[in-house]
């Protein structure tokens, strides 16, 4: 390679790297920010600052689904399998929301310690199948959940 | 090797050669297009949890895949152009910004249509969703650059430059959602068992769409890239003898 050249692609080598570090640093000191969502955990740390709207994330746990027979009031326990947050919620809930589901919900704790939310969204995992492959795996007993991904990183 | 690289930045040779090349692409992307769409939105089976609107996978993923490869193909054309001062480069960092502007809202548009149905909302701001976003934008920075600076050999320093930062963004977005938590899922593992989840049955149409959207990708931009050739060459004399030929 001719000497100017490679001066060149020194000074492209040079930019691209100056430019992953500044982008990398800012991202980085960003992460908290970029986050969608506390998980419960997070919430029982005291992380999240109280009196504020803020998004929550886990799955819904299994038998704490309730809703009310005359309204859209539901209510229900979002889980991340360490810590609970009850969250109460009045509106349309997503086709996908179910018991066992990840969800992110929109709202702020009250005094008793009760996330009311004013939107709910549900999260798919990554698997997908068709219900005859499911039905196989759950006669076979296998776990086919794979809550990993959807409870906090 | 060095023959050979000299020889693809001659306008003239790429011309030629594609010229024969794409019948041959086209009659391939033809071909995996039919039966990836067929056996994609008519045969795939139903998933378990999102029924019929999970077809909208078979065209997301693809052109979301695909969208990625813009900016890393335009930082090594635009760093060939700053280094070599290939003309051949640097059309193809002109050619593959709009084409990758069009992939990038194709897959926020179908990320969308499927999102409103799953997730309950068209739009939201995590890492995943914004990060592409910033693309869109970032390509349409480059098309604007490229149109406002009359001089063209600024105009290809600027676009190399801004395609070497949408390079780094690109892997923002491949790990947006490792680094981060967001609504959009993490990154499917297909296996190759077919009797658990992921199965052969959900990805080979998957890959017969990649491959045919990625054969779409290269037709269009072998096409633009023609295009530009004989706009760039019109005075050469191999232009004006093609088109006494026709």
């Amino acid at each position: 390679m001719k000497p100017h050249r490679k001066k060149r692609l020194g000074i492209i080598l040079f930019i691209a790297v100056g430019l992953s570090l500044s982008i990398g640093l800012t991202l980085f000191a960003l992460s908290q920010n970029i986050d969608l969502f506390y998980s419960p955990t997070q919430v029982a740390a005291g992380e999240v600052p109280s009196g504020q709207r803020f998004r929550i994330g886990g799955m819904v746990k299994d038998g704490s689904f309730l809703s009310a027979q005359d309204s859209l009031r539901v209510e229900f326990i979002t889980t991340d399998y360490v810590n609970d947050v009850p969250i109460h919620y009045e509106g349309i809930l997503p086709d996908l929301f179910r018991e066992g589901q990840g969800i992110v919900a929109e709202g702020s704790i009250d005094t008793a310690g009760i996330f009311q939310a004013t939107r709910v969204l549900a999260r798919h995992d990554e698997n997908y199948m068709s219900p005859e492959v499911k039905a196989a795996l759950e006669a076979a007993g296998a776990s086919t959940e794979n809550h990993s991904s959807l409870v906090e990183k | 090797m060095w023959l050979w690289f000299s020889k693809l930045g001659s306008p003239k040779w790429f011309y030629e050669i594609s010229g024969r090349w794409l019948p041959w692409l086209v009659g391939t992307m033809s071909v995996f297009l039919l039966i990836g769409v067929t056996w994609a939105l008519l045969f795939v089976p139903q998933d378990y949890q999102q029924g019929l609107i999970n077809r909208v996978f078979y065209i997301h993923v693809p052109v979301a895949t695909i969208s990625l490869a813009f900016f890393p193909l335009m930082a090594v054309a635009g760093a060939i152009t700053l280094i070599w001062r290939m003309k051949l480069a640097d059309m193809v960092v002109k050619t593959a910004a709009p084409l990758g502007a069009w992939f990038t809202a194709l897959a926020l548009a179908s990320g969308s249509i499927w999102g409103v149905d799953t997730w309950g909302t068209w739009w939201i701001w995590d890492g995943r969703l914004t990060s592409m976003l910033f693309q869109f934008f970032l390509l349409i920075g480059v098309i604007s650059l490229r149109s406002a600076l009359e001089d063209s050999d600024g105009a290809a320093r600027a676009c190399a430059l801004l395609s070497i930062v949408g390079f780094i963004n690109v892997i923002v977005i491949k790990y947006s959602v490792d680094w981060w938590n967001t609504l959009h899922q993490v990154g499917t593992n297909f296996s190759t068992d077919s009797g658990g989840a992921n199965g052969p049955e959900i990805w080979v149409p998957l890959f017969l769409m990649t491959v045919a959207v990625y054969l779409f990708f290269v037709v269009s931009l072998v096409m633009y890239t023609r295009n530009e050739i004989l706009q760039r060459e019109r005075r050469a004399q191999w232009v004006a003898d093609l088109v006494s030929e026709s």
